[in-house]
């Protein structure tokens, strides 16, 4: 992780820009810690100066990111945290209640099958979305004419671009009952037709494969990539001793794109916790509950029901699922990962 | 010679199995897309009639015409979107390459620390943040404002974290030489950095234009009257407003709705694709 690498980073020396890592080519310019080149000193600078105007400009250049990444990022995740321990009311007067919001989101009915919801969507979207993204991938991963896969990338990648709001109003079409596209089909070839979006045991499915269908070709494209940089030798070699495909998929190329798939896993994981405007527009979390999500919840009891603080307890709970998978994520990819 | 030879011919069958196969999904990937145009064209009466049809039959614009002069204020809310999403992608393109700059290439106290509090950002939902910023926004008045939305993402971790990995990955050389020659900071950016970073700017660009077009919690949640809404949370009103049986209607407003990210990537495919997998590689 890049993070990792500039902590520690070894800081032997102090350059102009700081070095290459491992610094290689800037230690031999090191001199009792003090940058000493001669072509700094023609330039008739003193290298303390120089550190100085370098600082200044590193301040003012971080400075408008920093006020607003303040502003708009942590104060507010701060006021939030604050805001779930209290019941807010700016006209009755607000007060303290503790883990009163969070104690009422995990006693609840309702609350636990919509979070059970959002968890179990995140597990088959997650694990949809990055398996078939890597079995795209290596398909794709094979001499083919330029155009070919100019036009592959372009119909696997154009629904990852377009607003989930918008491709969700054309599949509430394709999922009708009666005038849906998909029972045309069904129909067609003599199959039952299926009640995508309004029986309550299919509706999360039918949710889940719209959303494959539109992130797949992300996770895809990263996984191209991360195949492009598998060394050719070592799969030449395997090939050479015949050992079967299956077998160079475990034992080479899936070890040696692991922190890409955890990547992927983590990053998959963060969007679809957050499953909101596909739900929003294909079943309005229906029927019943049986699709709602975390963040229909939010929206509902903070912006509908004006119960702030119990809104806030539940976007504390999401981001606190989010944490939790992130760090299982580094300490796994510390692990197990080979690079 | 001859099992090599037949291995060969074997793996190449099997190459040319498998494309044909991804040319199949391929194709199935597109046909919402093929669909939604298609519908567009239709005369309101024929939408639904099935079976449904994936190409166009005629290029009949009159429900395009229908959608601007609905009572739905399309144009404005078209233009509030485009007013975001510029807004949003020349802020993040300066915020974001100014900071990546000072972590890529400066030397300051606390950068490193002040980088990971920056990255930590990539893990905040945007509803862990939207109940302060809503409150706040009540007061000051930016509620319904889309300025509103648009000045909550200014800047972004991702796009200094992408700008940054970007700037590490290219020489320095020429930076250094200017400085031994005497140039300052400012003007090293300006005209040294810059330039080199073009490619790296162009994905940022792309992605944030899109990232900033699709918003729709945010934009529901902050601009909910009519007149300050943006096109995908509109999409959804329209349907509404036109009815069901409008269906073309719908789609002709869609249509129009994502001409500008389909554009763009049509265009630019290549930029996008590298920024994306620069990132997500790298990290």
């Amino acid at each position: 992780m890049s993070v990792a690498q500039s902590k520690t980073e070894p800081r032997l020396f102090t350059s102009p820009f700081m070095g290459e890592p491992g610094g290689a080519v800037s230690i031999s310019r090191v001199e009792s810690g003090n940058t000493v080149t001669t072509a700094s000193m023609s330039a008739a600078r003193k290298p303390s100066d120089l550190r100085r105007t370098q600082a200044r400009t590193g301040y003012l250049f971080v400075l408008p990111t920093s006020v607003l990444y303040l502003t708009f990022v942590l104060a507010p995740v701060v006021l939030t945290v604050i805001l779930s321990f209290a019941y807010y009311d700016p006209m009755l007067g607000s007060r303290w209640v503790g883990f009163e919001n969070f104690q009422r989101f995990f006693t609840d009915r309702r609350s636990l099958e919509i979070l059970w919801n959002t968890l179990r969507f995140t597990f088959f979207a997650v694990s949809f979305n990055v398996s078939i993204g890597l079995i795209l991938a290596l398909a794709l991963n094979r001499a083919m004419p330029g155009w070919l896969l100019y036009f592959f990338r372009l119909a696997f990648f154009l629904p990852v671009i377009i607003a989930a709001a918008f491709v969700s109003i054309v599949w509430s079409y394709f999922f009708g009952d009666d005038l849906g596209v998909i029972n045309y089909f069904l129909r067609l070839v003599g199959l039952p037709a299926v009640r995508w979006l309004t029986d309550a045991s299919t509706a999360m499915t039918s949710i889940i494969i719209m959303d494959v269908w539109k992130n797949t070709g992300f996770f895809m494209i990263i996984f191209i990539a991360a195949l492009q940089g598998v060394p050719k030798n070592i799969m030449e070699a395997a090939v050479m001793d015949g050992t079967p495909a299956w077998r160079q998929f475990f034992r080479i190329t899936l070890p040696y794109i692991s922190p890409v798939v955890f990547f992927c896993i983590v990053y998959a994981s963060i969007g679809a916790l957050q499953v909101y405007e596909s739900i929003v527009i294909l079943t309005q979390g229906g029927p019943g509950d049986a699709t709602r999500s975390l963040s229909i919840l939010i929206v509902e009891q903070g912006f509908g029901s004006f119960q702030i603080g119990y809104a806030a307890a539940i976007s504390v709970v999401m981001t606190v699922i989010i944490l939790i998978i992130t760090a299982i994520q580094q300490l796994l990819s510390r692990k197990w990962v080979q690079r | 010679m001859n099992t090599a030879m037949q291995t060969q011919a074997a793996k190449r069958w099997l190459d040319y199995t498998i494309i044909a196969v991804i040319a199949v999904l391929a194709i199935g990937m597109l046909l919402p897309f093929l669909w939604l145009f298609s519908v567009s064209f239709k005369p309101v009466s024929e939408a639904y009639k099935l079976p449904p049809t994936f190409w166009p039959t005629s290029l009949d614009l009159s429900n395009y015409a229908a959608v601007l002069a609905s009572r739905v204020p399309f144009l404005q809310i078209y233009g509030n979107s485009l007013l975001i999403a510029v807004v949003v992608t020349v802020g993040q393109m300066i915020t974001c390459t100014l900071a990546a700059f000072a972590f890529a290439r400066l030397e300051f106290r606390g950068r490193d620390t002040l980088f990971v509090i920056l990255l930590i950002g990539l893990m905040f939902p945007a509803q862990v943040t939207i109940l302060p910023i809503y409150l706040g926004y009540a007061q000051v008045g930016l509620i319904n404002q889309p300025i509103g939305l648009g000045l909550m993402y200014l800047t972004s971790s991702f796009g200094v974290f992408l700008m940054r990995q970007f700037m590490l990955s290219q020489p320095k050389a020429l930076e250094e030489a200017a400085l031994m020659d005497g140039a300052g900071y400012l003007k090293i950016f300006w005209r040294i950095s810059l330039p080199q970073l073009r490619p790296a700017l162009s994905a940022l660009g792309i992605i944030t234009f899109t990232q900033t077009w699709n918003y729709y919690f945010q934009a529901r949640v902050l601009l909910g009257r009519e007149t300050s809404m943006t096109l995908p949370v509109a999409m959804d009103v329209l349907r509404g407003y036109l009815g069901s049986g409008s269906l073309s209607l719908v789609m002709a407003a869609m249509s129009m709705s994502i001409l500008p990210v389909v554009l763009l990537f049509l265009v630019a495919q290549k930029f996008v694709i590298e920024g994306i997998t620069m990132s997500g590689i790298k990290n």
